[in-house]
């Protein structure tokens, strides 16, 4: 599954967007704990189809999936 | 120009937000006697001391889709929330934004100043809290760090 790497998380990642495979939002952090160096000490939420979810979530591989780090707008 | 129609609406523009854009936004209420007062808030790229450097610009990214929807849930509450609203318009820069000038627009009016006052106080603070905007402040040593709103 594609997922959208935004700001800090993007940077450290070294892209913005990476493929990955996983059945819920706790394998997904396990994945992206293994593609970015240093991901465990930047705050971080996981968004499914734009919606920031919980970490028992589960997911079928169609979802739009993306690594949100804190907000910064206005 | 009726703003009580909920679709999806992109508050994003590219680069600074111009002060004569503000004034134009303003002008063209003139033709809608129903309205009383008008909320204005503009936020400004401030030139904080950053571990003894300054900040020089803020480059601001956003994911978009999940801004937008977010956006378009807090338009409708605004407009449930103070429903003599006339209209409510909102505008982000995206991109380099120098310090001293605006990357935020939030404009209410209204027939009295109550609603147009308290809903623009709502909506900044519920956009500074739920949507997906990111911003990378370039210090003047050229080193960054990345914005976290409290």
């Amino acid at each position: 599954m594609r997922v959208l790497l935004f700001g800090i998380i993007a940077e450290k990642a070294g892209a913005s967007e990476l493929e990955l495979e996983a059945t819920s939002v706790n394998e997904l952090r396990d994945r992206l704990a293994e593609r970015i160096t240093g991901l465990g000490d930047l705050v971080h939420a996981i968004a499914v189809d734009r919606q920031v979810v919980r970490d028992d979530r589960k997911l079928n591989g169609s979802e739009e999936i993306a690594v949100l780090p804190p907000f910064a707008g206005g | 120009m009726s703003e009580k129609k909920h679709k999806v609406r992109d508050i994003f523009v590219e680069g600074p937000i111009d002060p004569q854009f503000v004034a134009t936004s303003l002008e063209k209420h003139a033709t809608r006697l129903d309205i009383g007062a008008h909320e204005l808030f503009l936020g400004q790229v401030r030139a904080d001391d950053k571990s003894g450097q300054a900040v020089e610009a803020i480059d601001y990214t956003a994911y978009r889709d999940m801004a937008l929807e977010r956006m378009t849930d807090i338009r409708e509450e605004a407009f449930a929330k103070w429903p003599s609203m006339t209209c409510l318009h909102v505008h982000h820069s995206l991109g380099r934004i120098p310090a001293g000038q605006l990357c935020f627009f939030v404009f209410a009016s209204a027939p009295h100043r109550q609603a147009a006052r308290e809903a623009v106080a709502w909506v900044v603070d519920r956009i500074k809290a739920d949507l997906p905007i990111f911003g990378r402040e370039v210090l003047s040593d050229s080193t960054h760090v990345w914005k976290r709103n409290s």
